[in-house]
Formats: C-alpha cells, structure tokens, sequence
C-alpha cells in the first residue's frame, strides 16, 4: 500500500481539467486530445486510470 | 517527489503524452479493461489505441505487492523502445482490439451511478458486470468472480523491482525447468513485458486447462516450458474483494487432512472442512449458528463436488447469493443439521 499512497501523491491529482502540469510533466485528462497529441508528436501514451483524490 | 522532470521516472515520462483518467464514466472498458479491484493502473499505448503494456495488478497479501518505481521506470523504458520498433514497422502489437464498451451501456451501472450522477467506481464496473452475468446466466465463478490467479500458486517468485526477473522458481514451474534469474517473456504465446501483463494474460487462461505454455529469455535465448496447472491454481483467497465475493458466508474454513478425514468417518473424496474462523455478522444477520472447530462435511446432502476441497468453496461455486442451504455438521462427535442463509449485500440487491 506504501507505494500506491506515495506514488498517489507524486503524481499529483488535478480535478480532471484537460491539461496540468505536475512537477513539469503535463499531464492532460481528455482521451481524444491524449490521441491527438500522440498521432502529432508521434510519441506513445502513458496513460493513468486512478481515483479522483 | 518521485517524478521530477529530471528524475530517471520523470525523463521517461516526458517522452511520453501523459494521460490521467479520473472518471471512468467515458472510457471503453473493454480496451481498457483490467482486474477493476486496482485503483491504480497504467496502460503504455499508442495513437492508434493499441496498447503496448499494461503497469499494476496486486495479490491478495498486498495492493503493491509488484509495485514499485524501480519496475515503473523499467516498463517506461521498454514502452518506449517498443514503439520506436512500432514507428518502423518493426513491432505490432498482438491482439485485435475488442469491440468498445462503455460504462453506460450496462444497465446496472446506469442505474445505480450514472442515473444518480455518481462516480462509476472501477470495482463496481465489476461488481455489476458480474451481477448482471448471473442474471445473464453467463456467470463463469471460476473466471469471474476468482479473478487474478496468483502466480506464486504456479511457484513464480518474482525480483520485482527487475519486472518480470524471477528470484526463485518452484513447484509446478521449477518442476517445468523454470530457474532463477530467467525473465518472463511470454504466456501461451503473448508478449508479457510487466507484471500487469503477466497477470492479465494468466487470469485469461480457461479455467479448465491443465497445462501453460511460459516463454522465459535465459541469458538472451528464448526457453519454452510447460507448465502443469496444479489443482484449484485458480483459487485466490477472495477477503480483498469486499464487495464482490459473492455469496457471503460469515465463516471461513480449511480442508480436512486424508488423516482428520478417516479419523471421523468421512469420505477421503469429500470436501469436508473445519471451520477456523466465524464472522461477528453472522450473529448479527443470523447467517448460521456455526463455531470455530465445527466441521462440515455436506450441504444439502452433497459431500463430493469436482471442484470443491471445502464447504466454504463449494457453497461459493455452487449456490447464489441469498440462497438457504442445510450443513451437515460434526460438532464435538455428534452428527448435527445446521440451517445457512447466505448473505446478499444490499448494493446487490
């Protein structure tokens, strides 16, 4: 459990809004746009399912 | 912090386009679907939704068993390099995507979330998938509700910060040749780059095989083993699933011993059991009248089943929630019937 309340913390939440930076990391919340900007910048996804903090 | 731009993490994840997904309530469950008891999940993938990796899973000792950032960072690592092998055409990700489903196409789910503006919670994408499989009649116990089989049952122990390293190999898989320090590179012929990956594609395997095919990379060659299922290797012990184990007993037992067995007079097949441990609730919900050190050896004159090595797993398998069953009971020498009303939570209802 220690490292899911860490990492939970780490990356820090941010209501859902389409895009937040996190320690300089952007990190957006819209699927479509996450595939959009994948397809442009021909970079893969990380992408998060956790629950909102 | 743990991933600050130029941390090990943080320099993968800048390669990436980084998604988080907070509510469920849009997202197709079937791409993503995943054991939907892990409230932490990640997915490597790419534009064209076809998904790499998979990053989480857990055991039923832990939430973070096989979590940890060193395999985190290991699994960004190899995302990436697959998809430089993908952008050159070297690489294709396996499976046919399935066909999309989303929360609001389960009508439990509407009904009990979305109809009410809740947040469709990942478990109870879940819980009322397998509610409305029994009502469905497309209920498979033994797929759906012992989900993620635990691959210490096959002997696999892994050096988790490593990924899919194994530290030791035993029982049915270091009867198969498995060995410490080979890596886990495939299951019945599917690329597993992460422990996610490795759970996903196990919990997939029927129900009914009894063997599994486990490509290992020893040294930088490819090893194929066999793997000989041992029985029940799809049991898991269920307590983390709060609210989707399914019916609720209020005790737990242990198998009988071939010696306890013969010592009472009971069949050496049967599934006879001790109960260790009775649930305060069953008082309270007037469940049974069972005690610690009771064994029961029948319910409703049955005492053998094909799966079943206790009454407590025979009852789970074999009857719906709310459903009444008499026990046959051996309580201190004396052969007794006992009544069980077995428990419907109330979400479920």
């Amino acid at each position: 459990m220690k490292f899911l309340i860490v990492l939970a913390s780490a990356l820090v939440s941010f209501g859902g809004s389409l895009a937040a930076e996190d320690n300089g990391i952007a990190w957006l919340g819209d699927y479509r746009e996450a595939l959009r900007q994948a397809r442009e910048t021909r970079k893969p996804i990380f992408m998060e399912f956790r629950c909102e903090a | 912090m743990l991933s600050p731009k130029d941390s090990p993490l943080g320099k993968q994840l800048s390669q990436y386009v980084c998604l988080r997904i907070t509510r469920m309530d849009e997202s197709n469950v079937a791409l993503f679907e995943r054991d939907w008891i892990n409230t932490l999940y990640f997915f490597i993938l790419n534009a064209d939704e076809q998904i790499y990796m998979r990053y989480g899973g857990r055991d039923s000792a832990s939430a973070d068993t096989y979590l940890d950032l060193d395999s985190l960072e290991l699994a960004t690592r190899q995302g990436l390099a697959l998809h430089q092998r993908y952008l050159k055409g070297a690489y294709q990700p396996a499976a046919e995507p399935p066909k999309p489903l989303y929360p609001r196409e389960i009508p439990l789910l509407v009904q009990r979330t979305l109809a009410q503006h809740a947040c469709v919670e990942c478990h109870l994408i879940g819980d009322f998938q397998n509610i409305q499989r029994e009502r469905d009649g497309t209920l498979d116990k033994l797929t759906h509700l012992f989900h993620s089989p635990d691959i210490k049952t096959l002997g696999i122990y892994l050096d988790v910060p490593k990924g899919l390293v194994v530290k030791d190999a035993q029982a049915a898989v270091q009867a198969a040749g498995m060995k410490p320090g080979d890596r886990v590179a495939a299951l019945d012929g599917t690329p597993v780059w992460t422990f996610g990956d490795l759970q996903y594609r196990y919990d997939k395997v029927d129900r009914r095989a009894q063997r599994v095919k486990i490509s290992v990379d020893r040294g930088g060659a490819p090893v194929e083993l066999t793997v000989a299922l041992p029985e029940r290797w799809w049991w898991t012990d269920l307590r983390y699933r709060q609210s989707s184990v399914d019916p609720r007993l209020d005790f737990e037992d242990r198998p009988l011993t071939a010696a306890e067995k013969q010592k009472f007079g009971l069949k050496p097949d049967g599934f006879a059991s001790q109960v260790k441990y009775v649930a305060e609730f069953a008082k309270i919900r007037k469940t049974h009248e069972l005690r610690a050190g009771d064994i029961v050896f029948g319910v409703d004159g049955v005492e053998r089943d094909a799966l079943a090595n206790t009454a407590e797993l025979f009852i789970k398998l074999r009857k719906k929630a709310g459903d009444s069953v008499t026990l046959d009971v051996l309580r201190e020498g004396q052969r007794i019937q006992m009544p069980l009303k077995t428990y419907v939570l109330s979400f479920r209802k």
